[in-house]
């Protein structure tokens, strides 16, 4: 079915003599792809910085989580996980330590306990690693350093925004804070880590350091480790050291197979499903929304026959072919759905803009979405629009004619 | 041949008991250069008629040859078709789109016809200049005159060169100047060898006509040749014996003779007053709320 010139001509003139209805119905529509494509572009944003973030680890890093990674998206969001997850000890660090290839590692704990420095925080993010952290996440500080590799040594290292909240303003560096009795002279504060908001890896910006010996001693030999990083000799041996370090810790553990080693540089596979799944679960209800629109264009366009069924009439008389009235209605479909198309492709990047400016989410325009979208808005507009049209193009031109 | 040849054609509406006969088996046959006049009370099948005239409907027995071609059974396409290229239509409430121009509303056949909008507009223009109208070529309907728009109605079922025009009671919503003009136009197409068939209930109109026919009940009554000029004489007696008051009969004095009809006649006719009156405030009524 072609769509001349003069069916759109029409089509443009009757919807501007309608101009808030048409209106009205061009913002389901609008709404629709603006919807999508911020879904999609925002979406995509994330990923490639949990991507860029992972890149900044090194091809030559990988980590080791316990657990088998049979993680779906589902199970990320929902924290159901289909295998038990008893943490990383401190003899898998050494085993994993005395691996060929392996030029050191980096455990990755949590522990518990109130600090108090000027002020007191209750529940603190406490990271226990050992000195190499800085190897393999490479951060500035805003003032001293990491702790170095003293055993024992009673020193932490404190987040940009952990530092703020126990010291407020003062320079913390040199202070002390408390920690289960202890007393920790603060070797070091971070500046804020080069991280995106959502991340893979918990947010270090609140996290207070500490040695993990240290940790153990003063929480009594109980701290678990949630992940271990690990750097190779070299880049183009790490496949293998994957493996190596694998089958060392099975064989450690007297068989069982219960930790994932990854290198940390293909580790999109930990971060993509969660983002993929909630980019499609928005999207989805986006699409709806784009349906939702598509309808809104049928009721329209159903009032607009209805309401010129005396045009309808006397264009059939004087010769219209239903197929004629059928290529005006839809034609006025597709105008209206472009249009409402193309309004939510311009609001949309224009969103993108904005996000980027105002607020740290680093959303790209992700051009297929922006291709595809109007597309099918259209198809969608187009597909609902043709049936008011047939109605029209069917109807009795007497009939018609007569309508009041 | 005649150009259109009607053979026994019915048409009937409902099914079952609820079956009514709008045409009864109506013969007639309608020779290129004719300008019929039909007349007759309402309900008696004038209208039914002018659209299976005009292709726009089917009978349900019969046949209908147009040109010699038989067009009875023509699907609604076929029809559009032959409506688009032989056909002209003009209607009681003019029928423009109150959207378009009058330009454009001359121009919409052509439209129809494929043809590109330079050759539309400087057909549609000639059409307009032929019926006295080119200087409000851009003006829309609502700030044209009743007889201006009838025009630009007529320069519509013009712009195809149709071989038949169709007016449905053309004057019906038009005061007597306007009327005039209106039949002027169409006698002066008739006189350019296009065969003319409007439906009328004043009788002076018939004047117009070179034939008359009068229909009652979807059958043809009276069928009388008449000359230009000349009120048919069916029409006059019709005009007497079957009151039938429109606006156009109180303007001119219909209620004057009342004396000279009897009693039954004048009871009918106080009747068909009523209906009228009726009839016309829900005319003026729906005229406003245009």
């Amino acid at each position: 079915m072609s769509l001349s010139r003069d069916n759109f001509r029409l089509a443009y003139r009757s919807l501007k003599a309608s101009k808030a209805r048409s209106a009205l119905t061009m913002l389901g529509i609008v709404i629709g792809v603006l919807a999508v494509i911020l879904v999609v572009c925002v979406g995509q944003g994330l990923k490639q910085q949990i991507a860029g973030q992972l890149g900044r680890y090194g091809r030559n890093v990988l980590t080791v989580t316990p657990g088998v990674s049979n993680m779906s998206g589902f199970s990320m969001i929902t924290g159901i996980s289909g295998s038990s997850s008893t943490l990383l000890t401190g003899s898998d660090l050494h085993t994993i330590e005395n691996t060929r290839g392996v030029a050191e590692a980096v455990p990755l704990a949590t522990a518990s306990g109130s600090v108090t420095g000027d002020h007191t925080v209750s529940s603190p993010f406490i990271v226990a690693t050992n000195a190499n952290f800085p190897d393999i996440i490479n951060e500035s500080f805003s003032s001293g350093g990491f702790f170095d590799s003293d055993d024992n040594s009673r020193t932490v290292v404190l987040g940009a925004n952990i530092a703020q909240k126990l010291f407020n303003n003062n320079a913390p560096l040199g202070e002390s804070l408390t920690w289960r009795g202890q007393q920790f002279l603060v070797a070091g504060v971070y500046n804020f880590f080069n991280a995106p908001p959502f991340s893979v890896e918990a947010n270090f910006d609140n996290a207070i350091f500490v040695p993990y010996s240290t940790a153990q001693q003063v929480s009594g030999n109980t701290l678990g480790i949630y992940q271990i990083l690990a750097r190779s000799n070299n880049i183009a041996d790490t496949p293998q050291v994957v493996t190596a370090v694998h089958s060392a810790l099975v064989a450690s553990h007297g068989g069982s197979d219960d930790v994932t080693v990854t290198r940390a540089s293909d580790n999109n596979g930990i971060s993509d499903p969660t983002i993929h799944l909630l980019t499609m679960l928005v999207a989805g209800a986006a699409v709806i929304a784009l349906v939702v629109g598509g309808v809104g264009i049928m009721d329209v366009m159903l009032v607009s026959v209805t309401e010129r069924m005396q045009e309808i009439g006397l264009r059939k008389a004087i010769g219209a072919t239903n197929r004629q009235i059928m290529r005006q209605f839809v034609a006025e479909a597709f105008v209206l759905s472009t249009l409402g198309a193309l309004t939510g492709v311009v609001l949309a990047a224009a969103g993108v803009g904005l996000l980027r400016v105002y607020t740290s989410i680093q959303a790209v325009l992700v051009w297929q979405v922006i291709v595809f979208t109007p597309i099918v808005a259209i198809a969608i507009g187009v597909f609902f629009g043709s049936m008011p049209a047939l109605k029209a193009a069917r109807k009795d031109p007497i009939e018609a004619l007569r309508y009041e | 041949m005649s150009l259109i040849e009607l053979k026994d054609v019915s048409k009937l509406y409902g099914f079952g008991d609820a079956t009514s006969v709008a045409l009864d088996e109506v013969n007639l046959a309608i020779e290129q250069g004719e300008c019929v006049a039909v007349m007759g009370p309402s309900g008696s099948g004038k209208s039914t008629l002018m659209n299976i005239i005009g292709l726009l409907d089917r009978p349900t027995h019969g046949d209908y040859r147009l040109n010699t071609q038989k067009v009875s059974r023509l699907s609604a396409n076929q029809r559009a078709r032959y409506r688009r290229d032989r056909i002209g239509f003009i209607f009681q409430s003019f029928n423009l789109l109150t959207r378009l121009t009058a330009l454009d509303n001359v121009a919409l056949p052509l439209l129809y016809k494929g043809l590109s909008m330079g050759k539309r507009n400087r057909k549609a223009w000639d059409m307009l200049e032929r019926v006295g109208l080119g200087d409000r070529a851009y003006y829309h309907p609502r700030q044209l005159s009743g007889g201006q728009a009838q025009s630009v109605a007529i320069a519509r079922a013009l712009v195809n060169d149709p071989q038949l025009i169709i007016a449905d009671e053309p004057t019906g919503n038009l005061d007597s100047n306007s009327s005039r003009l209106v039949m002027e136009l169409l006698s002066e197409i008739h006189k350019t060898g296009n065969t003319v068939i409007f439906v009328t209930h004043n009788p002076e109109l018939t004047r117009y006509a070179t034939r008359v026919v009068y229909m009652q009940d979807g059958a043809v009554k009276y069928d009388e040749q008449t000359k230009l000029g000349q009120v048919g004489r069916y029409a006059r007696q019709v005009m007497y014996a079957v009151p039938e008051t429109t606006e156009e009969d109180d303007l001119a004095g219909v209620s004057a003779i009342m004396p000279v009809l009897d009693k039954r006649a004048a009871a009918e006719k106080a009747k068909r007053t009523r209906l009228a009156k009726r009839r016309k405030t829900a005319r003026n009524r729906k005229a406003s709320t245009k």
